[in-house]
């Protein structure tokens, strides 16, 4: 459960006595205080030449999953790992191609890249040979990088560190891929022991 | 023995009070509701709650028709180079040492004709980008458009998601893409996350329209090129490029914007309208978009060129759910379960009040013990307030809101 609803300010009826009261609360919350303060001094100049709602809604449905505060299922705890992720890396081999997929946890296969892709198999000399897993780990990692997916979870096990699977795997994440999602951001408590850094704080 | 004696003795008394004499008898285990097997799964549950109708719910391709070709021909061509691929000893020999590395170039441009359209659809809805512009409708994008934004050191395309900053995006970007030369074209490039007051609108950065072929400096400007500027605290922005073929010249004086257009609220735009209107003289053909987020060079340009204050947001995070206070609440330390009922504003004014006590006007602060819980308690403490204070002397807890 989130409200994807990015707040700056409470629109508030009286806001002189609203304002007071915010500032009894002794910085309980630093940044709405802020926007506060802007809300007030720039209601008393001139009228803005471009006005800002209170609440402003990102209504891009990927933008909570980067920003790491999405909603992201744990899985259960008796069950094998694979159900914690935003996005997924899936690999399947069949008799004769190999398919790469991106997978998201609500909106199903998103990605898709296979060996039996014409622009793929035109430049192969075979569909499921080491260098062909290895070409489609390159294309794959590319395709994804377009689309914006930097970061995604990975449950596969290579079997052999020198095999196929494994250099599938390299040659992803030489692309650029991370194989590994961060964790859900959750909201800062009260009670809580520590006040760690916001993710999308930081600025490098 | 026993249990028939029980039986008998539950029988004669009043259904009031035999419950209130069985609850300290355990039953054992027993499950409730229907078995595994016979009960619904939790994802049999939420795809049946989730079921939308297909006759209700059905989306419509608004989008140019795929080219016609004959699949015979095209499978024939195609069996008959990889006949000859199979021959060539050179390839066979790379493949088999692992050095076998194709051409990305030659695999993207035939992608984009083959394969493409589609994956660049499905990325694009997993975007929400036709949700959000056209409602129920979707289109394939048959015609490839290439957009690159030019930094000073390298130019940076625009493919289907992938992040590019106000800062790299800052001039018009380059566009180029096949088309006959009498064909007429118009480009637009929205961003429907970003609106400051509708947020079911759109700001329209960039219009070009009635574009002769692909020479997009000989089409008419309709609205100038307006870079992204994602304030801070709002995450990623779409940025959309949309291609639409035009029919014939079209007049699109209603959405002609003077100068640079500064004014956002002059930059409002709703695709659906747009196209709703046009439905019958333009077609979506092209598609590319990337996401933008705040950097700090926004700051200048909100300051000089939009002429305003940076606006900052945080994002607003759902309450905690606390249970309903109880008279006798059992296990529960009795502080922490109070605090949790209590104004948060009067429990920081109390740390506060007691950080103000040791505080002097005048004096610098004495400098952070090393050893901060080495020091001993003056007389008698509870050991519920020691645990709270150990904790205030090692910033732990909420003498973090007050720090």
């Amino acid at each position: 459960m989130f409200v994807p609803k990015l707040t700056s300010q409470k629109t508030t009826k009286n806001l002189s006595s609203y304002f007071l009261e915010k500032m009894l609360n002794f910085r309980y919350n630093t940044n709405k205080l802020i926007n506060e303060l802007r809300l007030h001094r720039s209601a008393s100049t001139v009228t803005p030449k471009n006005e800002v709602s209170p609440i402003f809604t990102n209504r891009n449905p990927r933008n909570l999953e980067r920003m790491r505060i999405a909603y992201k299922p744990d899985g259960y705890h008796v069950e094998a790992p694979g159900r914690n992720y935003w996005h997924k890396l899936l690999l399947h081999s069949s008799g004769r191609y190999v398919t790469a997929s991106v997978h998201h946890f609500e909106g199903g296969e998103i990605l898709r890249t296979s060996t039996s892709d014409w622009a793929l198999k035109k430049q192969l000399y075979k569909t499921n040979d080491t260098a062909a897993y290895i070409n489609l780990g390159r294309v794959f990692a590319q395709r994804c990088l377009q689309s914006g997916l930097i970061e995604m979870s990975c449950y596969i096990d290579a079997p052999n560190p020198n095999g196929k699977v494994a250099l599938f795997l390299k040659a992803v994440e030489d692309g650029g891929v991370c194989l590994k999602e961060p964790t859900q951001f959750k909201p800062i408590r009260p009670w809580d022991l520590e006040r760690p850094e916001k993710p999308w704080e930081v600025t490098e | 023995m026993a249990s028939s004696f029980w039986k008998l003795y539950n029988t004669n008394i009043t259904g009031n009070i035999s419950s209130s004499l069985c609850g300290s008898i355990r039953n054992g285990h027993h499950l409730r509701g229907k078995p595994p097997g016979i009960a619904k799964s939790l994802e049999q549950k939420l795809s049946e709650k989730n079921y939308l109708n297909p006759a209700i719910y059905f989306k419509v391709d608004i989008g140019l028709p795929p080219p016609r070709l004959s699949r015979s021909k095209v499978l024939d061509e195609r069996l008959k180079y990889l006949k000859e691929q199979r021959k060539n000893p050179m390839l066979e020999k790379l493949a088999g040492t692992k050095q076998l590395i194709v051409n990305m170039e030659d695999v993207d441009k035939e992608w984009i004709t083959t394969a493409g359209p589609l994956q660049i659809k499905g990325i694009a809805e997993h975007y929400g980008v036709f949700e959000h512009l056209f409602g129920d409708a979707y289109f394939y994008p048959r015609v490839p458009v290439n957009i690159s934004f030019d930094t000073g050191d390298g130019e940076i395309p625009v493919y289907f998601g992938n992040v590019i900053k106000p800062k790299q995006a800052s001039r018009k970007p380059k566009v180029s893409y096949d088309s006959d030369s009498n064909d007429l074209w118009t480009l637009i490039l929205t961003n429907p996350d970003g609106h400051f007051t509708e947020n079911e609108r759109e700001y329209v950065h960039w219009f070009v329209a009635n574009i002769p072929g692909n020479n997009i400096d000989k089409g008419e400007t309709i609205v100038e090129y307006l870079q992204p500027f994602p304030p801070k605290g709002t995450g990623y922005h779409r940025h959309i490029f949309i291609l639409y073929k035009q029919e014939k010249k079209l007049d699109f004086s209603f959405f002609k914007r003077e100068g640079q257009c500064l004014t956002l609220s002059e930059r409002t735009f709703h695709t659906y309208d747009f196209y709703k209107n046009l439905q019958e003289d333009i077609t979506p053909a092209g598609l590319a978009f990337f996401q933008a987020d705040w950097d700090s060079s926004l700051k200048k340009f909100y300051h000089d060129t939009l002429d305003m204050k940076e606006p900052v947001f945080e994002y607003d995070f759902l309450p905690p759910y606390i249970k309903k206070q109880k008279w006798f609440p059992k296990k529960e330390p009795f502080n922490l379960y109070m605090d949790k009922y209590r104004d948060p504003k009067q429990i920081n004014k109390e740390f506060l009040m007691r950080k103000m006590k040791n505080v002097h006007p005048f004096k610098a602060p004495p400098p952070p013990l090393p050893f901060p819980n080495a020091v001993f308690f003056d007389g008698y403490v509870p050991s519920w307030l020691k645990l709270e204070m150990k904790k205030s002397r090692l910033k732990w807890g909420r003498i973090n809101d007050i720090e």
